[in-house]
């Protein structure tokens, strides 16, 4: 009797749940129902996996290697973290990512799918829960990488086999499908037309392009969100103290913008970039930050214009919140809306501008950008390697921009039917 | 309205004036010097190349300090300190002291000259000796622009100032000069400085002037006032001469790209909104939205491989603006040679422009054509054609117009990378040159006046706003 009473209880909190969706559930439930941005979606979590899992694709070192001499080894798992192998910390990120992201992912996973029937009141910490201590035990593994860097001495395996099968001595190794570096080319290898141990054939170092494309996977991305994560959370700080206070402060705040927007953004990038000597790719991010920050501060400033004299912010006044706690946890979640819509489509602009940068020959040079490979395509007249970095730009900016139209189109009530 | 305009155009001298003021910062405080290659780099050549490099700063002001000057605060155990560090007499300092010490004398110049006079006077010989060496240097007179005014008398005031110069350049002596000689030399320059001193001593007036003016940034501006950008550190020429004849190269690619792009996206845009939701519509939009993701600079560059250079079509020139040809061209051959170079950076340019108008004129007219006075001109009976263009397209185009405002300054500022991919000799590949070669005064020109034409720009499209659309008021 008791149980079924608390059965009918909960089926009761279960419907009123269900009448009462969250704003993030509404926004979801309308990009959801756009075919176009889904699939846009999907495809840039293929990217993002693809990202991260490339070592497992191209890489010149074998998974699994054995002989008489040395016994069994792997070194592939151990120049995941080697600092002569890796050189860039971008790398080294996504290496991270391939070890320890997937190590905590299907535990997380693990736990979304079983609390899948509870309610929200339940679910939503659990789940919580689960994503801090994932991200929790990310930071502390890459910390941990970052700070004590594995070097290796350079070895080049396959080399090393032929050699050794040359003697005639017994050799075991698993490669992955491309056994080459994205950095050291073959010399012999120069310029050869796409075939089937080169699918989109060699550049003009010897080194394969298909390698060097999927490698610059990571760079693109790296810099699109991380370029935009910096210049929309400062934008966003700065357009809300503009906004919220007004008067003299948003006068002064308002003029420096003026200055910055007035200024020839592309212009500006690459001259900044020309100062600094060994560019790297973090450089690259802050100097696209720093002339971008602009948008998202006017966006936040006119939603705290808008919103500064509303209800809920009188309400917030009178019960006695301080102004920070006014600012960021009352005003900015209802002033979110635009900004994201303006990061989705930032991420593609800030995209197109590292590979503009690395095209010009301004961008960081130690890394396959797909800027550089075209650039390397331009001047050697190497077909594929122009219309392979060309394409997987366009990829990723169409996915991009088509996923921005997604959210835009969702965020906007008018649309809603 | 006309209240507003004012105002406006009252903000836009402070607001060019901080824009000069962040470029002038972060182009200044950049590592790397300009002329470096001259003779300026690390350890020095000779004297000669030494002298010829600070010659260089001088006329580029890049002696003086960027933003303000205390100077004239210096006192005299700090110019003794320099000394000591700048020739090695003591104090064992490292090279990269010595050489910012030797630096910081050469720049300090005539705000050395009163503390160096009585250092003649120093218990260390070897301190008397330098103190003489930089009085030869610290004393230099500053030569004046030829550039502008009168050129005649500015050559005359120059010779005599080199005159002055080469006879105080004596005035020093080496290391194995007699004590009679150095006390002649010592004695030259106690007179000379009594006959000069008020020149090098400083009132509180001119404290204050030298604190604010006699500084780069203010030169700098002092001469832009004129419409002077200074001179290339590349190829010696006036930068703005240069700036204004790459102007024609740009503006003749984008303008006419503009102009294309106008006339081929409004009727698109148009087309696809009054068939909205159709197949035909659905088509229009895929391929403008794939013209818009497409980088220019691959654009660019298939264009180029496809159709130059014999493979797989020559159909097109591979770059530059015109044929390079000493025989004499008729002005239509030259123009249709000229559109001929033109056809690939053109069509690159275009392309980009294209689809985001486009974009702008569907969306304005999908906005537009919902609205009332659509469904009452219809309702009047008017015919289909005259009900779009006379009303819907007339409003629905507010936005596209507005957008030109914002195109100016990136018609002026032409485009880095078409330029640079098609060769072609603008104001984009001018500033990419400029920036490799570290070419300041060439850099900044190109940024201040993309800048300025920028401010103007958006000016016009926040007024044109009120002009097309009666609704809006400044008031």
């Amino acid at each position: 009797m008791t149980s079924s009473n608390a059965d009918t209880a909960r089926a009761a909190e279960l419907a009123a749940e269900r009448e009462d969706p969250t704003y993030g559930e509404i926004v979801w439930g309308q990009f959801t129902k756009r075919k176009m941005a889904m699939a846009s979606m999907w495809g840039l979590v293929a990217l993002l996996l693809l990202a991260v899992y490339t070592p497992i694709l191209a890489s010149n070192k074998p998974f699994i290697w054995h002989t008489v001499a040395d016994g069994w080894s792997s070194p592939w798992l151990s120049s995941l973290f080697d600092r002569n192998f890796y050189e860039n910390s971008v790398d080294i990120f996504f290496n991270t990512l391939l070890v320890f992201g997937t190590l905590v992912s299907i535990p997380v996973l693990w736990v979304f799918h079983s609390t899948k029937r509870l309610p929200r009141r339940d679910r939503q910490p659990r789940r919580r829960r689960a994503l801090q201590i994932a991200v929790g035990v990310f930071v502390v593994a890459f910390a941990g990488v970052e700070a004590f860097p594995q070097q290796a001495p350079k070895t080049v395996y396959p080399k090393i086999e032929q050699a050794l099968e040359a003697k005639g001595e017994a050799v075991t190794a698993v490669y992955a499908p491309l056994p080459y570096s994205f950095r050291d080319g073959e010399l012999t290898e120069v310029r050869k037309p796409a075939s089937v141990a080169h699918p989109l054939g060699t550049d003009n170092a010897g080194r394969d392009v298909l390698t060097r494309l999927i490698y610059g996977t990571r760079i693109s991305l790296t810099v699109g969100v991380f370029a935009v994560a910096l210049y929309v959370t400062f934008g966003t700080i700065v357009g809300a103290i503009a906004g919220f206070y007004g008067g003299r402060i948003d006068m002064a705040i308002q003029r420096v913008i003026e200055v910055v927007i007035c200024i020839p953004s592309l212009f500006l990038i690459l001259t900044v970039a020309s100062f600094i000597e060994e560019r790297s790719i973090f450089h690259i991010m802050v100097i696209i930050a720093a002339v971008a920050w602009t948008s998202p501060a006017r966006l936040v400033r006119a939603e705290f214009l808008r919103m500064r004299n509303l209800d809920f912010v009188s309400a917030a006044r009178a019960v006695g919140y301080r102004e920070r706690r006014i600012i960021f946890q009352e005003i900015l979640p209802n002033a979110l809306a635009p900004v994201l819509v303006a990061a989705t489509f930032g991420v593609a602009r800030a995209i197109l501008v590292e590979s503009t940068m690395s095209f010009l020959g301004l961008g960081d040079i130690t890394v396959p950008s797909w800027g550089q490979i075209l650039n390397t395509g331009r001047t050697t007249g190497i077909w594929t390697l122009i219309l392979a970095p060309g394409f997987a730009i366009f990829l990723t900016v169409s996915l991009l921009n088509l996923v921005g139209e997604g959210v835009r189109d969702a965020l906007d009530p008018k649309l809603r039917k | 309205m006309l209240q507003y305009t004012l105002k406006r155009l009252l903000l836009t001298i402070p607001t060019f004036f901080f824009i000069s003021l962040l470029l002038f910062l972060v182009l200044n405080i950049a590592p790397g010097r300009p002329g470096a290659a001259d003779g300026g780099d690390g350890e020095r050549g000779g004297q000669e190349k030494k002298e010829s490099y600070r010659i260089f700063k001088e006329q580029f002001n890049l002696d003086k300090p960027i933003l303000l000057n205390t100077r004239f605060a210096l006192e005299q155990s700090e110019v003794r300190e320099l000394l000591v560090t700048g020739y090695n007499l003591g104090g064992e300092p490292t090279a990269a002291e010595r050489i910012e010490a030797q630096d910081n004398l050469e720049d300090y110049g005539n705000y050395l000259v009163r503390h160096l006079v009585p250092l003649l006077d120093d218990s260390d010989p070897g301190v008397q000796q330098v103190a003489a060496d930089t009085l030869t240097v610290a004393t230099q007179m500053r030569f004046v622009n030829e550039r502008r005014g009168d050129v005649k008398a500015a050559r005359e005031q120059n010779r005599e100032i080199s005159k002055k110069n080469s006879a105080v350049k004596q005035w020093r002596w080496d290391d194995d000069a007699s004590e009679a000689d150095k006390a002649e030399v010592i004695d030259k320059w106690k007179a000379w400085f009594a006959e000069n001193e008020a020149t090098y001593t400083y009132t509180g007036q001119e404290k204050a002037s030298a604190f604010f003016f006699d500084t780069r940034f203010a030169k700098y501006w002092s001469n832009l006032i004129h419409l002077d950008f200074g001179i290339s550190t590349a190829d010696r020429r006036p930068v703005f001469e240069t700036v204004l004849s790459k102007l024609k190269y740009s503006l003749s690619l984008t303008f006419t790209s503009v102009i294309l792009a106008y006339a081929i996206s409004v009727p698109i845009g148009v087309f696809s909104a009054i068939r909205q939701g159709t197949k035909v519509d659905a088509g229009v939009t895929i391929v403008l939205f794939i013209m818009y993701s497409l980088p220019t600079f691959f654009t660019g560059t298939v264009l180029l491989r496809l159709l130059t250079e014999g493979e797989p079509f020559a159909w097109f020139p591979t770059g530059d603006f015109q044929t390079m040809t000493s025989d004499p061209m008729t002005t239509w051959a030259r123009l249709k040679d000229i559109l001929w170079h033109l056809v690939l950076p053109i069509a690159t340019y275009t392309s980009v422009s294209l689809a985001t108008l486009s974009r702008y004129a569907r969306a304005g007219v999908i906005e537009v054509i919902r609205a009332d006075y659509i469904r009452t001109a219809r309702a009047k009976g008017l015919s289909e054609p005259v009900v779009i263009i006379k009303h819907a397209v007339r409003n629905g185009m507010i936005p596209i117009l507005t957008l030109l405002g914002g195109l100016l300054p990136a018609l002026v500022a032409g485009s880095v990378v078409i330029e640079v991919v098609f060769n072609i000799p603008g104001m984009g590949q001018y500033i990419f040159q400029s920036i490799n070669l570290r070419d300041y005064n060439a850099v900044m020109a190109v940024l201040l006046t993309s800048s300025f034409l920028a401010l103007i720009g958006i000016l016009i499209s926040d007024l044109s706003y009120a002009f097309v659309d009666p609704r809006i008021s400044f008031d």
